[in-house]
């Protein structure tokens, strides 16, 4: 196996990780291999659904079109870094929750997390503001609706 | 004492043949209720020594109080879970966070009886319910016994069974549970709990494990990291129907993190150390393939007539043929339907994991049974060393029914000894897969002088019967339903044929009553007859609505459907926008009336109306499998556009009470009722009707 002369190291969820790993192998296959972090789902492999979304320094990327060269030395979060270290869930958590914005559940994890990209960004994003914002995420159960309301909750709530 | 009969001869152990293989009812204490639906239970009192075969549900109540319900049915993102807790919480007035549900795990749960996801609540809802009032009655009997009262004496209140007169005097569901080792079944079905007495029954509930979803810990079945596990990946054919000639895998062998290549007759797969891994040297596998007869879309609906052969004949009445020719008025015309993709964000995936004589499948599936069955058969077996657990389930729509999968990383796990996880890529998902049938469906109806539809005759191809019998009654009417060689592999699909009949008969009565000159409203409502319940969301939706004073402006439009699935009754109202340059349709509002019996859980209802009108949206305006040279084009979310947040309209829902009638399930009746509604609001807005699905611009500018 090809693998890197020097290892690859990523801020995972606020603990260095060192991974040894081809620099080519897309972040998610990283995530969900290497780091055992299952969190972040496989959809399409082609960016196009956003069941792979991880923020990296902040910013949301498909996980799944993202070489793991592209996170060295840079921070990722993923769904399972997203709760207070006490365990209580992160506001868009609790409002997917309390909304029942999601069916099967699959997707969830790439909507949270394009959800808190999106509230950094526009605290007090209109509902329409919502619908583009994710446009880049499918869900196939149609809770879409859900979704947006589930986030315009969270919003509500983190402003106070 | 043994007020109701309880045969608690059947203990675990003693000769269930059926039963003591589950290891669960050996392993665990408790108390474990036995239950069957469909058939006598004073049959099946008579002979106690039963088999698991006829056994639909069952629930134990544990030393720990805690109750658990065992249902065969898998979780796909119904709910069902979590509605299946309510029932059984409610008829032990216990609080629903002492209540778990086992769902899909074949050496715990009973056989699956083939009930499909959508009807899942009304059919194994009303056994688990059944089963928690039998579990209610040896509780309080145990504890009358105890205290020597009456079991009119004893009630159960928030998990203990309390003596009525003194308050004080209770014991605990776990405590009567400890130390017993029994197995009981009932001689008659316990009296449910009265509805007015209901506390959680009517009440929405959040997922009871909703958490696990949000924090990313539900666990699907590629996310589970079993020790050593391995990573498979199939050689696919290149198209539909090849056969493989020959086939070189040494250079795969060689590949860097390959464990395994596996060739067993025409099955050619791999095992390496990573997904990646595989993939790599999947791809230096040298196959040749013969690839017989070819496919391709445009063949599609002559192909449906050509090869059809009468199935089944439903709802017949009267004498159509003669009702026709002596009509004053003759309407026919076909419709269209395509193939659909189930396309869930989670393609399928299994994981096998060899354990001593037994295999352990971990299936994205809805018919673990059938998995199970499969991988036995495929691997030599008899079915009691297979078990197959549903994991969380991303999505399933009818379309993870088959074992494939099961079988193919059952197959590459007992070569390499060793567990081996098997998912497909998104292109695999949407290629090698089932798909909702297509269907083309000719109607033809006669009308009588003073306006009435005397004659109703529907040839219905390929998508089988289920909605082909119209709810409306027609004093002369029939559907023939013609099985046909379908030139894709076909399956289940929220509401199968339900969509498309919907579709034919809801915009033939359109076109019937614009040829008239009639309200489609009150022609519907004209034909509905007996069906009070019909009648009763169409009255309703059409009132909500304002249907009668709508006045759309141009280019905008207001369409009628209604449809029955799965036991519930929906009508829907779409407002549309048409660009009638573009063709471009938009649907702006939709409104749902739907009746669906006693609602278990109100917002999950909606959440699974609101779904399903999602769903329909991209049945009535973009989805179609496109198939050239037998193979698949739909093979992404770019080729195969499924519904986004930008189309997703505003949802309005009506649940109208029925809380006498048994609970029906909700997901599909609305669905079915989309394509037809929107294509009758087109043609509300720009005067075109159109017969074919997707209503594509190309199509609405074209107007046929």
């Amino acid at each position: 196996m090809a693998e890197t002369a020097r290892p690859i190291v990523i801020r995972v969820n606020g603990t260095d990780r060192s991974l040894g790993v081809e620099r080519s192998r897309s972040l998610l296959s990283v995530l969900r291999t290497e780091l055992g972090l299952t969190g972040t789902k496989y959809g399409c492999g082609s960016g196009e659904c956003g069941a792979c979304t991880v923020l990296l320094d902040g910013q949301p990327v498909r996980a799944c079109t993202t070489p793991v060269s592209h996170a060295d030395r840079r921070a990722v979060t993923t769904i399972e870094g997203l709760a207070a270290k006490d365990g209580s869930l992160h506001p868009i958590q609790q409002a997917f929750l309390d909304v029942q914005a999601f069916q099967c559940g699959y997707c969830t994890p790439g909507m949270i997390m394009e959800a808190v990209a999106l509230l950094r960004k526009n605290p007090n994003p209109t509902a329409l503001a919502i619908r583009e914002g994710m446009a880049g995420h499918l869900c196939r159960c149609g809770t879409y609706s859900r979704v947006v309301r589930a986030i315009q909750a969270a919003a509500a709530k983190m402003r106070k | 004492m043994n007020p109701r009969g309880a045969d608690d001869s059947a203990n675990a152990g003693s000769g269930a043949s059926g039963l003591t293989r589950r290891e669960f009812l050996r392993a665990a204490g408790g108390i474990v209720v036995l239950f069957s639906i469909g058939r006598s239970l004073e049959a099946a009192g008579s002979a106690p020594a039963s088999t698991a075969a006829d056994v639909d549900a069952w629930l134990r109540i544990g030393e720990d109080g805690r109750i658990t319900v065992f249902a065969p049915t898998p979780e796909v993102g119904q709910n069902l879970r979590t509605e299946l807790a309510q029932l059984a919480a409610e008829e032990l007035s216990t609080p629903l966070s002492s209540v778990g549900v086992v769902l899909g795990d074949t050496d715990s749960v009973p056989a699956d009886p083939g009930v499909c996801a959508s009807s899942a609540i009304s059919t194994i809802g009303v056994t688990v319910r059944q089963a928690a009032a039998e579990a209610r009655e040896i509780l309080a009997a145990m504890a009358a016994e105890r205290w020597g009262v009456p079991r009119s004496q004893v009630v159960l209140k928030e998990g203990r069974v309390v003596l009525a007169s003194d308050p004080d005097t209770a014991i605990g569901l776990g405590e009567l549970a400890r130390g017993q080792r029994l197995v009981r079944r009932l001689k008659q079905p316990a009296p449910l709990k009265p509805r007015a007495e209901y506390a959680l029954v009517g009440k929405s509930a959040p997922a009871i494990d909703g958490p696990a979803y949000v924090r990313g810990k539900a666990g699907f079945a590629a996310d589970l990291r079993l020790p050593k596990l391995a990573y498979g990946k199939v050689l696919m054919p290149p198209c539909l129907g090849a056969k493989l000639v020959r086939v070189e895998t040494a250079s795969a062998a060689t590949q860097p993190g390959v464990i395994a290549v596996v060739e067993e007759d025409d099955f050619v797969g791999l095992v390496a150390l990573r997904p990646d891994l595989a993939e790599r040297a999947l791809r230096s596998i040298q196959a040749t393939w013969e690839e017989g007869a070819h496919t391709s879309m445009a063949a599609l609906y002559e192909g449906l007539r050509a090869t059809a052969r009468l199935e089944e004949r439903v709802g017949v009445r009267g004498d159509v043929e003669a009702s026709l020719a002596s009509a004053r008025h003759g309407y026919s015309a076909s419709y269209r339907t395509p193939f659909a993709a189930h396309a869930p964000i989670e393609p399928h995936a299994a994981a096998a994991s060899p354990q001593g004589d037994r295999i352990v499948v971990y299936a994205s599936t809805q018919r673990p049974f059938d998995h199970r069955k499969a991988v036995a058969e495929a691997l030599g077996m008899s079915t009691e060393k297979v078990r197959v657990i549903v994991p969380a389930v991303g999505g399933a729509f009818g379309g993870k029914d088959a074992p494939d999968i099961s079988v193919q990383a059952a197959r590459l796990a007992r070569v390499v000894g060793r567990p081996v996880l098997l998912s497909q890529s998104r292109e695999e998902e949407m290629s090698w897969n089932s798909f909702r049938p297509a269907a083309l469906i000719d109607v033809r109806c006669g009308v009588t002088e003073k306006g009435e539809i005397a004659a109703w005759d529907a040839d219905v191809f390929n998508c089988g019967s289920r909605g082909a019998e119209p709810p409306y009654t027609f004093a002369n009417q029939r559907a023939r339903v013609y099985e046909c060689d379908s030139p894709l592999p076909q399956g289940h699909w929220r509401g199968i044929g339900g969509s498309a009949n919907a579709f034919a008969r809801e915009v033939h009565l359109d076109y019937v009553a614009s040829e008239l000159g009639e309200d489609p409203v009150a022609m519907r409502l004209r034909h509905l007859g007996s069906n009070a319940r019909m009648e009763r969301v169409v009255r309703a939706a059409a009132e909500r609505y304002g249907w009668e004073d709508r006045r759309p402006p141009t280019g905008l439009g207001a369409g009628f459907a209604c449809a029955a699935d799965a036991g519930s009754c929906a009508a829907l109202v779409a407002d549309v926008e048409v660009e009638r340059t573009s063709g471009q349709v938009r649907v702006r509002r939709v409104l749902v009336v739907q009746e669906s019996g006693l609602v278990v859980n109100p917002d999950n209802l909606r959440n699974q109306i609101e779904g399903g009108v999602v769903m329909g949206l991209g049945l009535a305006l973009r989805e179609a499998v496109r198939y050239e040279q037998g193979r698949i084009l739909s093979r992404s979310f770019t080729s195969y556009p499924i519904p986004t947040f930008r189309e997703a309209p505003a949802v309005e829902i009506v649940v109208l009470p029925a809380p006498d009638s048994p609970p029906q399930g909700g997901a599909t009746a609305a669905l079915c009722a989309v394509a037809p509604a929107v294509a009758n609001a087109v043609f509300d807005a720009v005067g075109r009707r159109l017969r074919e699905l997707p209503l594509a611009p190309v199509r609405v500018r074209a107007g046929g």
